[in-house]
């Protein structure tokens, strides 16, 4: 090996080994922006007692969850926009209207909307105009064991002929 | 150095370069001497050339647009490190922070109207000014050697996505309303991205809520990594525009012919364009050498660069003074605003993003993919190859309108139309739940609240 050559090969080992350092060092403190934990709020949530819902319509927004009431059988819609995730807003129907959903019967009493893009939903959830490329959710809905309170699980949907009747 | 002193035009040579005993000689040079010597010695002024073309200090060619984005971004960071003192990046008192810097501070407002406003028009000015580049064909090479315009087209590029980031991850700041529907729907956009999305959302809220981890990731944006983005941006834009010879407009004059040479032309190491890559500098035989054509940039660049400069000041001191800078209700996660809408320069991507979900048969893609991912996307790839996809002579380069770029220049301006036109409806037309009502309409009475 001359000289020139043992220069040239320790220049290129050097500056590699260099690269690696740098490069390494850069992926790890780019790492340590990806968070390994996530402080969520829990997604179980106890809403109440059934017999504190109204007929009807209830929003609860810091769940951004609608529950619905018909005598004693509740489901659960969430409020987030499938679009670009604004809350939507929902607004009373002038006559309720019957409807079968996923092969249930189904009374739609109000109908959703977003205030950012202009989405519209029907009152089963289902995207009816505007950007909305899907219904909104439907999440589960149990009563708890201990107290009686309406369970709201938004970490489950569920299809659109899901009811809780208690 | 010693060449400059060989060819000094008057005899009042001093002891050293840079060495006068007049003060401020550098700014009221009376030779033309002195002021070459101005630009060498003068630590602000080194970054002009000796000699300008007069085509190019024009002010109906290139409006001085560059100038003052540059004056802008300058009152921008002036302006911000006040606020920086004064602002506190946490959700729970950003707010009140901004609040204070409103009301309570002694010209607290005025310096955030300065920021807000100066982030504006910055915006403007920069659209312009790629604007304008792009109408003369000013990415395109002219006559001297070692230009690469191509490349300071697309540094141009990505200031102004930089700048446009610098102004979103500036209005989230506040944490009001805005910010955090912003960063809602900023977010969920690039959550529509397939397969990565959603992890490309949790990197830029530092969680999978908007909370403390996404304001500060924001923050930090805004005040170290995107101005230091754009500061080393800008360096290496100003300095692409000396090794590119100026503005394109002076290849054009120097395309000129040239008057009549008798004998050998005289070559020299500093040329008045700062083209000379290789041995043979290419602009010595041309107008360039044109006593008629040049003028010394001390003063005559820089009297108008300081008019430009001190009109931008003067102009948004005066909306500084004169207007109020918004901030709506504070971060409410509970309530969308309706109607939500982002600031003018993003309503025409909320428009876009409104219009471009796309339903084949059963299967959907989500207009926040095509109008805030795909579109943007496909914006930005065609602005930053354009000028290896213009096959316009060179001889365009430089002039407004001509005729050999007429069909690429018009298609430009009808797609720039067309985003100031939905920018327009947003801004006027969209009312509650983005419906559409003309300016003279009145909006339909809506609870605020359930």
């Amino acid at each position: 090996m001359t000289e020139k050559n043992r220069r040239e090969f320790l220049l290129r080992v050097g500056s590699t080994a260099g690269m690696c350092a740098i490069g390494y060092q850069g992926g790890a403190a780019l790492r340590s922006l990806v968070p390994n934990v996530s402080y969520d709020a829990p997604t179980t949530v106890k809403v109440g007692l059934p017999s504190e819902f109204p007929e009807g319509l209830k929003f609860l927004p810091d769940l951004r969850l609608f529950v619905f009431r018909e005598g004693n059988v509740f489901h659960a819609i969430s409020a987030v926009c499938t679009h670009l995730g604004c809350t939507v807003r929902a607004e009373a129907l002038p006559q309720p209207e019957a409807k079968t959903v996923d092969g249930k019967p189904l009374r739609l009493t109000h109908r959703f909307q977003c205030p950012c893009h202009g989405s519209r939903y029907a009152g089963d959830g289902s995207n009816v105009a505007g950007p909305a490329p899907q219904p909104l959710a439907w999440y589960h809905l149990s009563v708890a064991a201990d107290d009686g309170q309406l369970v709201a699980d938004l970490a489950q949907t569920v299809d659109h002929d899901f009811r809780l009747t208690v | 150095m010693r060449r400059l002193k060989r060819l000094s035009l008057t005899d009042s040579s001093p002891a050293a370069p840079g060495v006068h005993p007049q003060p401020l000689w550098s700014l009221r040079p009376t030779s033309d001497r002195q002021s070459g010597d101005a630009v060498v010695s003068n630590f602000i002024l080194h970054w002009f050339p000796a000699k300008v073309t007069k085509a190019s200090l024009d002010w109906n060619y290139s409006f001085w647009l560059g100038t003052v984005s540059a004056a802008l971004l300058l009152l921008l960071t002036v302006s911000g490190g006040p606020l920086l003192f004064l602002y506190v990046p946490s959700v729970e008192r950003a707010y009140a922070s901004i609040k204070d810097i409103e009301f309570a501070v002694t010209f607290g407002s005025w310096i955030r109207s300065v920021h807000r406003f100066g982030a504006h028009l910055m915006v403007a000015a920069v659209f312009l000014h790629l604007a304008r580049v792009f109408l003369t064909g000013a990415y395109k090479n002219g006559i001297g050697q070692g230009q690469r315009r191509e490349i300071n087209w697309v540094l141009g590029v990505f200031m102004l996505l930089v700048t446009l980031l610098l102004s979103f991850t500036g209005y989230l700041l506040p944490w009001d309303q805005l910010a955090f529907w912003a960063v809602t729907v900023g977010t969920n956009i690039a959550s529509s991205i397939p397969l990565v999305g959603p992890q490309v959302r949790e990197l830029l809220l530092g969680g999978r809520a908007i909370d403390q981890p996404t304001l500060i990731r924001f923050y930090v944006m805004h005040i170290i990594v995107l101005p230091g983005a754009l500061g080393a941006l800008f360096v290496y834009h100003m300095w692409r525009v000396r090794k590119d010879g100026g503005l394109a407009r002076a290849d054009r004059a120097a395309r000129l012919p040239a008057p009549a040479a008798s004998g050998p032309v005289p070559t020299k190491t500093y040329t008045l364009l700062g083209v000379a890559r290789g041995t043979s500098p290419a602009v010595t035989t041309t107008r360039l050498q044109d006593e008629e054509a040049t003028v010394n940039a001390v003063p005559d660049l820089t009297r108008r660069a300081a008019i430009v400069v001190l009109g931008t000041f003067a102009v948004l001191s005066a909306m500084a003074v004169l207007m109020r800078s918004p901030l709506e209700d504070p971060a409410n996660a509970l309530v969308t605003p309706n109607p939500a809408k982002a600031p003018w320069y993003f309503l025409w991507l909320q428009e876009i993003v409104t219009d471009t979900t796309v339903h084949i048969g059963s299967f959907t893609i989500n207009g926040a993919f095509i109008g805030g991912v795909v579109l943007p996307g496909l914006i930005v790839g065609l602005l930053t190859t354009w000028p290896w996809l213009d096959r316009s002579p060179r001889a365009a380069a430089g002039v407004w309108f001509p005729q050999s770029r007429r069909t690429q220049n018009i298609v430009f301006l009808l797609l720039t139309l067309f985003v100031i036109a939905l920018t327009l409806i947003g801004t006027f037309c969209r009312g509650p739940y983005w419906h559409f009502y003309w300016p003279w309409q009145g909006w339909p009475d809506i609870p605020t609240r359930l």
